[in-house]
C-alpha cells in the first residue's frame, strides 16, 4: 500500500477564493448568510442561504479551483493522474431547459461531464469517475482517489466537487422543510431549526508519498486513513447511534488512536446533531468529552456536493494553521450534544491528526483522516 | 474479479417501490437488486449504482414543477438522488459497505466496475454493481443532440453481483450499455453467497 499525501489545494465559497478567505469567515466564525439575490424566492419559507455574488457556472467555479489546486502542488498531469468529481449536474442548466429550452449549457446538466471537462483541461490520462452520492460525492472522490493511489493504480489524483446555491435545490430543501427558520445554522446548539445552503467548490491534489518527493514537492498532509460506510437505517434519517459514521471512522483512524480535531458534518437539524455526538462518543469513549468537535456549515452553509471536499480543505486548513475553526451560531448547549463544539471562536491548538466527517441522505457517511508529514 | 451473478430489470415488470414516485429509476434499480441480494449476507457488502444521466425523470419532473410556479413535490425531494433507493436497498439487506453512485463516462478504468474492484481490493466480499439508463426527456434528447450521440429509446437496467477472483477481463465496460451485455450472458462464475 502506498502512503498517499496532500500536495495541493483550491477552494471557493461563499467567502471567496482561497486559504485566506477561509481564515477570514470560516476561522473567524463569521456566518455567510443573507437573503438570495441570484434568484427570485418568492412563495419559499426561506430566502437565506450564503452565496458569492453572481450567478457563476459550476463548471468553471470547479476548474478554476482545480487549476488552484494543481497549480500549487506544482504537478503536470499526466497518464498516471485520475480526476475524481463530486457533483450532481448543474441544475441551472436543468432550470433553463425547462423554463426557456435553453439547450448552449445542457450537457452540464449531466454530472458524468464534469470529470471529463476537468480532465482534459488538466491533460490527465487516467481514470475519471464522477460521484453523485449528494452530500458526500466530494469526500467519496477523494476517498477513491486514496484508494487508487494506495493500490497503485495511479501516482496522483485531482479530486474535486461543488455545489452553487440555485433554485431547485432551495425549492427542494424549502419543500422538505429542511431549512432553518431563523436565518442561520446552528449545529449540536440549543434551538437549532436546519440547515442553509451555501456556495462551496473544492480540489484537492493527492499524491503518493512516493511520487511527491520524487518530484520534490511540498507535502502539506498525510492521508493515512479513509472509510465509507452506511446506516441501513432510515432513508432520510441518521441511525440514531451513527452506526455508519461509526463503522466510517473506525476504518478511517485504523490503529492510530484519536485526534487532535473532529470537523462534523453538523448540519445543525435535531437528528444529525445529537446521532453525530452519539457516534463520536461512540468512536472516542472517555477521550471524546476532551476533542474539539466544530461544524464549519455554521459559516459556509452546507455545499451538498462540495461539503466533503471543502471541508477536507478547512481541516487541512486548521492543521497548517494550529487553528480550531468555530462552530457559529451557537447560543447554548442542547442535552444530547455535550461534547466540545468550540462555540463562535477559533481555538489555537497545537492540532497534529484531525477527522473529517460527512455524512447524505440514504444513510451514506464518509470519514477521511489528516495527518501532518 | 469474478462475476458471480447477473440480473436484468423490465420496466413492464418493476414492481412500484413504497415511497418512490413516478419515475422507473428506482423501481428498476430496486428490481435489479432484489434478483441479486436474494439469500447474500449483507455484511461486508457494497453497492455501486452507475447512471450516465441519473434519475432523468425525476430530475425533469421537479424542474417542471419549479418553472411552472407549481407546488414543489417533498417525496421528488426525498428521491431526487440515488443515495434513496440505494439506502432502501441497504436496509431491507442490512448492508453498511458503501453505497455509491457514479455517472459513467465513456473513458475507460473509471466505471462501475472498476470502482467495484477497487472496493474488493480494500475491504469486501461481495459488490453489488447495479446500472440503470432510462429512455430519454426532452433534455436528455438535447444533451444526447449536443453531443451527437443517440437517446435510448427504452429503459435499460442491469446489475452484477461481482467477487474477487478472475475471470472478468479487462477493460471493463464504463457505461450501463456495458453491463447489460454482461448482464445478458450467462457468465456467473461462483457462490454469490
Amino acid at each position: 500500500m502506498n502512503d498517499v499525501v496532500v500536495t495541493g489545494f483550491g477552494v471557493r465559497t461563499a467567502f471567496g477564493d482561497g486559504a485566506d478567505a477561509l481564515r477570514s469567515g470560516v476561522f473567524a466564525g463569521r456566518a455567510a448568510f443573507g437573503p438570495i439575490e441570484r434568484f427570485g424566492t418568492e412563495g419559499l419559507r426561506t430566502g437565506v442561504a450564503a452565496c458569492a455574488p453572481g450567478t457563476p457556472r459550476l463548471r468553471t467555479a470547479l476548474t478554476e479551483v482545480a487549476d488552484s489546486a494543481v497549480a500549487m502542488a506544482g504537478l503536470p498531469p499526466g497518464r498516471g493522474t485520475a480526476v475524481l468529481v463530486g457533483a450532481a449536474g448543474d441544475f441551472t442548466a436543468v432550470t433553463a431547459f425547462w423554463a426557456s429550452g435553453a439547450t448552449d449549457d445542457v450537457e452540464d446538466s449531466a454530472a458524468g461531464r464534469f470529470a471529463d471537462v476537468l480532465a482534459e483541461r488538466l491533460g490527465a490520462r487516467g481514470p475519471r469517475t464522477t460521484f453523485t452520492t449528494a452530500c458526500v460525492a466530494s469526500a467519496n472522490a477523494i476517498v477513491h482517489g486514496c484508494r487508487l493511489i494506495a493500490a497503485g493504480v495511479v501516482d496522483s489524483a485531482v479530486c474535486a466537487g461543488g455545489y452553487l446555491v440555485e433554485p431547485e435545490n432551495q425549492s427542494k430543501f424549502d419543500s422538505g422543510r429542511a431549512l432553518s427558520r431563523d436565518g442561520a445554522i446552528r449545529p449540536f446548539s440549543e434551538g437549532r431549526s436546519g440547515l442553509l445552503l451555501g456556495d462551496g467548490v473544492a480540489a484537492v491534489v493527492l499524491e503518493s508519498a512516493a511520487h511527491a518527493a520524487r518530484r520534490g514537492a511540498d507535502v502539506l498532509a498525510r492521508v493515512p486513513g479513509w472509510g465509507v460506510a452506511a446506516d441501513a437505517h432510515h432513508i432520510a434519517r441518521p441511525h440514531p447511534r451513527a452506526r455508519g459514521l461509526v463503522l466510517a471512522a473506525t476504518a478511517a483512524l485504523g490503529k492510530g488512536g484519536p485526534v487532535d480535531y473532529v470537523n462534523a458534518h453538523g448540519t445543525g437539524t435535531q437528528h444529525n446533531d445529537s446521532a453525530e455526538t452519539a457516534g463520536l462518543h461512540a468512536l472516542f469513549g472517555a477521550d471524546a468529552p476532551s476533542i474539539p468537535v466544530s461544524s464549519t456549515k455554521s459559516t459556509t452553509g452546507h455545499m451538498l456536493e462540495g461539503a466533503g471536499a471543502v471541508e477536507f480543505v478547512v481541516t487541512l486548513l486548521a492543521l497548517l494553521d494550529r487553528t480550531v475553526p468555530p462552530t457559529a451560531g451557537f447560543t447554548g448547549r442542547d442535552p444530547v450534544c455535550d461534547l466540545d463544539y468550540v462555540p463562535n471562536e477559533a481555538r489555537p491548538a497545537a492540532l497534529r491528526r484531525a477527522l473529517t466527517v460527512n455524512a447524505a441522505f440514504g444513510g451514506a457517511n464518509t470519514a477521511l483522516v489528516l495527518e501532518l508529514p | 474479479m469474478k462475476i458471480l451473478a447477473t440480473a436484468v430489470g423490465d420496466t413492464a415488470t418493476a414492481p412500484q417501490v413504497t415511497g418512490f414516485i413516478e419515475s422507473p429509476f428506482n423501481p428498476l434499480a430496486h428490481q435489479v437488486a432484489e434478483q441479486l441480494l436474494s439469500g447474500v449476507d449483507g455484511a461486508r457488502l457494497g453497492v455501486v449504482l452507475a447512471s450516465e444521466l441519473g434519475d432523468s425523470v425525476t430530475t425533469d419532473l421537479s424542474s417542471r414543477l419549479l418553472t411552472e410556479g407549481r407546488p414543489a413535490n417533498a417525496l421528488l425531494f426525498m428521491q431526487a438522488t440515488a443515495n434513496a433507493i440505494l439506502g432502501r436497498i441497504s436496509i431491507e439487506h442490512d448492508i453498511t459497505g458503501p453505497l455509491l453512485s457514479l455517472a459513467p463516462g465513456e473513458h475507460p478504468g473509471g466505471g462501475p466496475l472498476d470502482v467495484a474492484e477497487l472496493l474488493l481490493a480494500d475491504d469486501l466480499d461481495r459488490v453489488l454493481v447495479l446500472g440503470v439508463e432510462l429512455a430519454g426527456t426532452p433534455r436528455t434528447d438535447a444533451v444526447h443532440r449536443r453531443r451527437g450521440t443517440e437517446p435510448r429509446a427504452a429503459d435499460l437496467a442491469a446489475g452484477l453481483l461481482v467477487g474477487r477472483g478472475d475471470g472478468l477481463p479487462k477493460p471493463y465496460p464504463p457505461g450501463v450499455a456495458g453491463l447489460h451485455a454482461l448482464a445478458a450472458t450467462p457468465t456467473a462464475q461462483g457462490d454469490r453467497r
